[in-house]
């Protein structure tokens, strides 16, 4: 201060102090002119735009309903609960459901398709013998195929993971904005930004003891919300009031309400920060923000002062006598009749059940769509433009998936038969037919968002590769059939510069010579690695890449038997090929994509490409069927029929430190995995850990019997499995096995007959014989 | 062939188990094409009409998503791997019109009528991609199944 007073007696002792105080004044002026013109630009340009950064939606794929669809009435209920419908009839609006016996009354909100909208419909379903038996409209009439409200299963968000909903101000009940007035600025509509009135009222509030209010105008909240950081410094005060004033001149009240609306901080579901009122109508009620009531806008209105104390959630009394401060000052305004007031102050808090997902549910799953996003879209534009994307997620599998990953692993944690607890997995399934991911998890956490082990661990496959070799030597039938003989004894692979390679079998025996299948079935390292080193590993890995894998594996003998890392996702999209026939469909976890308002972008088309030619692909499932019929997945038969004809695979690395089970059947296939994460030695092997882990969970998904088509080229031979030679219907246990024309045995086994040919190839030489001889 | 004789002869001669074809002396007229039997399911033979009837339109893009849908409830059924793959050459995409025409032949089974439309579809997606020679062997495939 006295620093101040020296100056001044300076400046009047040289008589110059008039001349200072001039060009001070100027500079401050100047200063303050630039500063304003600085602040306005930022005001006009940030609110011109007025862009709020909109979150990437994420949906599972819609089900389709359909007379004669598998399904039943309680795993309806539980997708249209995870879309937010309500178990409630509401007459006035849509977005409930009711069960009744074996039926299902649906009123299916109105949705955006990427093809186009479907509007608002009462659906009734009844079902019979676990499927739909009919689907019919309010009208009783048969509609032959409904899509529900597909579940909203995260997002792609921006800093801060903050969500929202945009709404226009038309939409916006009045009596939700006149209680907001009431609470936080009741002369908004007269102001310019600040309010002295409201000002000098928080001051005399405060000084009877009435607690501290904020005297900010709503435009005031908005520009700190929108522009300034949270420090509460005088400077931030003045910019904050001059910024206010500038949006005041610049925009009008309804254009500054509608961003507030829409900006304003209303709560947090774990990760993700709920803004706008738009969402938080959804988030608490489940409802959009026309239907409203008086008591449901003022519980928001009274969480604007702060989410976290009100949240009705986790202080439910705090934030209902919050409501009812909110709905006494509506009243005292004159907003609501004292009618209307009685009776919201009377009404419950409406909350839906929480059904909380922070920024998604499976994070495993969306990290698969983020990475495909990828490579058609910048990153930026996922997190900020608000596109609609349509996956592949089938909630009732992903559920399934999950929830016998984490039973499964916590049973082998208690029982430490495989090792100390601490044990890992990821599991990947896909409709076999068309690559499309049903559900994805990457560690038995599936709500943790982190190591995804499904895409990015990449393990030893082991056994899973054998196949491989199998298919590679059935493509040349003159060579190798599913019962040429295999030597299963003693290998050794000598090769320059490299340890001599000598494989030993899982159960240290060797089996001397074996049929091809056998070998396959009872996964003989000696004889496969005999096989693959005939045929020539690279041959062998030109298949492996043929089937989809796009990483470069090593030429070595070594890794014929798995010494080779891959993800379970890369295991998925070789298996997808063997099971559909040799024709590739490259794993998609996404169907299609729009703008935020429902503009169709590129879609993501099912491709198909035959890879492989169908006759040995056929052949080789043939003998993975046989490795469930009668090899090293024989215990499939705990949780499958014999009928359903599943073709798998274990697989088991040295000093068994990874578990793995990838397979098919008629309709889906799966990949387990489970180890640990610092590969530590164990004692997994892939029948005892991962094999039970896939068949409960396909048995409970209730899957279709494998039969795939029988291509041209192939024919059904009677086989005595133990000669592997011609049988006939006299050899007991006798085998169909399914050969390329011309490459079954000819020789008959000891049981058969004289006359033990071929079934098939005597209907043929009948036929042609008549044809012969009629002309027909 | 003499152990095949010996075998056909053996089945002639008493195995009841293969029953071969009654011999037919009157001459057979030419099977008339039967126009294609409807879709079965309600479901997908209305996202089928909904095909049809946007390739009619030209929204090649939404019909494709109809079919694809289609073959999400019956992916076993070899005509609407054929629709689609139909689809796919109205577009342009001759690699995946002969793709998908070849899957559509893969679940085909014995339908020969079927088989040779598919094979059709092959000739003119490779004739659209100029293998002239590729296309002439479709035909010939498409003219064998008979």
């Amino acid at each position: 201060m006295s620093r101040f007073r020296n100056l001044w007696r300076r400046l009047s002792r040289y008589g110059t102090f008039w001349r200072y105080l001039r060009y001070a004044a100027l500079a401050v002026a100047l200063l303050a002119a630039g500063f304003t013109l600085y602040l306005d630009f930022r005001v006009r340009s940030e609110f011109e735009g007025r862009r709020f950064a909109l979150p990437a939606r994420i949906y599972a794929r819609p089900l389709e309903l359909h007379a004669g669809l598998r399904i039943s009435p309680a795993s309806i209920a539980d997708e249209l609960r995870q879309a937010g419908y309500r178990e409630v009839p509401r007459e006035d609006e849509p977005g409930w459901f009711a069960r009744r016996g074996d039926s299902i009354e649906i009123a299916l909100r109105p949705f955006v398709f990427w093809d186009g909208p479907q509007p608002a419909q009462r659906v009734h379903v009844d079902f019979e013998n676990g499927a739909a038996a009919s689907v019919r409209d309010a009208q009783g009439r048969d509609l032959p195929l409904v899509r529900l409200e597909p579940v909203p299963i995260g997002g792609i968000y921006p800093a801060n993971n903050e969500d929202r909903v945009l709404v226009r101000l038309n939409q916006v009940p009045n009596h939700l904005v006149q209680a907001l007035l009431a609470m936080e600025d009741r002369n908004f509509q007269s102001h310019h930004g600040f309010d002295l009135r409201g000002m000098a009222r928080a001051a005399v509030n405060f000084v009877r003891g009435r607690g501290l209010q904020g005297g900010s105008t709503l435009t005031q909240q908005l520009v700190k919300n929108f522009f300034l950081t949270p420090e509460r410094t005088v400077q931030r005060k003045v910019t904050e009031f001059i910024m206010a004033v500038l949006l005041e001149l610049h925009y009008d009240k309804s254009e500054i309400l509608e961003t507030y609306l829409n900006e304003i901080y209303l709560g947090q579901d774990r990760d993700r920060a709920i803004h706008g009122i738009g969402l938080a109508s959804l988030h608490y009620f489940g409802k959009t923000i026309e239907h409203l009531t008086l008591a449901e806008s003022a519980l928001l209105v009274g969480m604007v002062k702060g989410p976290a104390i009100y949240d009705p959630y986790r202080h439910p009394q705090r934030a209902l006598e919050r409501r009812n401060t909110v709905l006494r000052e509506t009243r005292d305004q004159g907003h609501a009749t004292m009618k209307e007031y009685a009776a919201a102050r009377a009404a419950g808090l409406g909350l839906k059940p929480k059904a909380s997902m922070g920024t998604s549910p499976h994070p495993a799953f969306l990290d698969l769509v983020h990475r495909q996003l990828r490579r058609d879209y910048d990153e930026a534009d996922l997190r900020t433009e608000g596109l609609r994307v349509f996956t592949t997620l089938d909630p009732r599998v992903q559920a399934a998936a999950e929830r016998v990953l984490e039973r499964k692993l916590a049973q082998y944690d208690r029982e430490k038969r495989f090792g100390p607890s601490g044990l890992e997995g990821a599991i990947i399934v896909t409709d076999s037919q068309t690559g499309e991911v049903q559900a994805l998890v990457g560690g038995r956490d599936a709500r943790y968002r982190g190591f995804n082990r499904a895409l990015d661990a990449a393990r030893p496959v082991g056994s899973l590769l054998k196949p491989v070799i199998y298919l590679t030597a059935l493509a040349e039938p003159s060579r190798y059939t599913l019962v040429t003989p295999i030597d299963d004894g003693p290998f050794v692979w000598k090769s320059r510069g490299a340890p001599d390679w000598e494989p030993q079998n899982y159960d240290r025996v060797f089996h001397g010579t074996v049929q091809l299948r056998t070998a396959l079935a009872q996964s003989y390292n000696a004889a496969t690695a005999r096989l693959g080193t005939e045929i020539g590993v690279e041959r062998v890995l030109a298949t492996v890449k043929r089937l989809g894998i796009e990483r470069r594996l090593k030429p070595f003998a070594a890794t014929l038997l798995g010494a080779v890392e891959l993800s379970p996702l890369e295991v998925a999209q070789m298996y997808q090929t063997i099971a559909s026939s040799g024709f590739r469909a490259p794993l998609r976890a996404i169907r299609e994509v729009t703008t935020q308002d429902g503009r169709p972008l590129k879609p993501y088309s099912l491709e198909v490409e035959q890879v492989f030619p169908a006759a040995p692909t056929y052949l080789l499932t043939a003998a993975m069927q046989g490795i469930v019929r009668e090899g090293t997945a024989q215990s499939l038969a705990n949780w499958l029929p014999p009928e359903s004809a599943v073709a798998g695979k274990t697989g088991t690395t040295d000093e068994q430190r990874d578990a793995w089970f990838a397979g098919f059947t008629g309709d889906r296939l799966a990949v387990v995995w489970i180890g640990y994460d610092d590969n530590r030695a164990a004692k997994l092997s892939g029948a005892a850990a991962a094999l039970p882990i896939w068949g409960e969970l396909m048995a409970g998904l209730g899957p279709e019997p494998l039969a795939p088509p029988r291509p041209d080229g192939i024919e059904n031979v009677l086989i005595d499995p133990q000669s592997g030679l011609l049988a006939d219907l006299l050899c007991p246990g006798a085998l169909e096995l399914p050969f390329a024309q011309g490459s079954a045995p000819v020789e008959r086994a000891p049981c058969a007959s004289a006359v033990g040919v071929a079934v098939e190839e005597v209907k043929q030489q009948a036929t042609s014989w008549f044809k012969r001889l009629f002309g027909r | 062939m003499i152990k095949r004789l010996i075998a056909v002869a053996a089945i002639l001669g008493g195995c009841a188990a293969v029953q071969p074809p009654a011999p037919v002396s009157e001459p057979v007229p030419a099977p008339v094409p039967a126009p294609p039997a409807p879709f079965e399911n309600a479901a997908v033979a209305s996202l089928v009409d909904g095909a049809r009837a946007d390739v009619a339109a030209g929204r090649l893009v939404n019909a494709a998503a109809s079919l694809e849908r289609a073959l999400r409830i019956e992916p076993r059924n070899p005509r609407l791997w054929q629709e689609l793959a139909r689809v796919r050459l109205r577009q342009g995409d001759y690699a995946q019109a002969e793709s998908v025409a070849a899957r559509s032949n893969s679940w085909a089974g014995n339908d020969s009528r079927l088989r040779a439309e598919n094979w059709r579809l092959i000739a003119q997606a490779r004739e659209a991609r100029g293998d002239a020679a590729g296309a002439r062997a479709a035909l010939e495939a498409a003219d064998r199944q008979r």
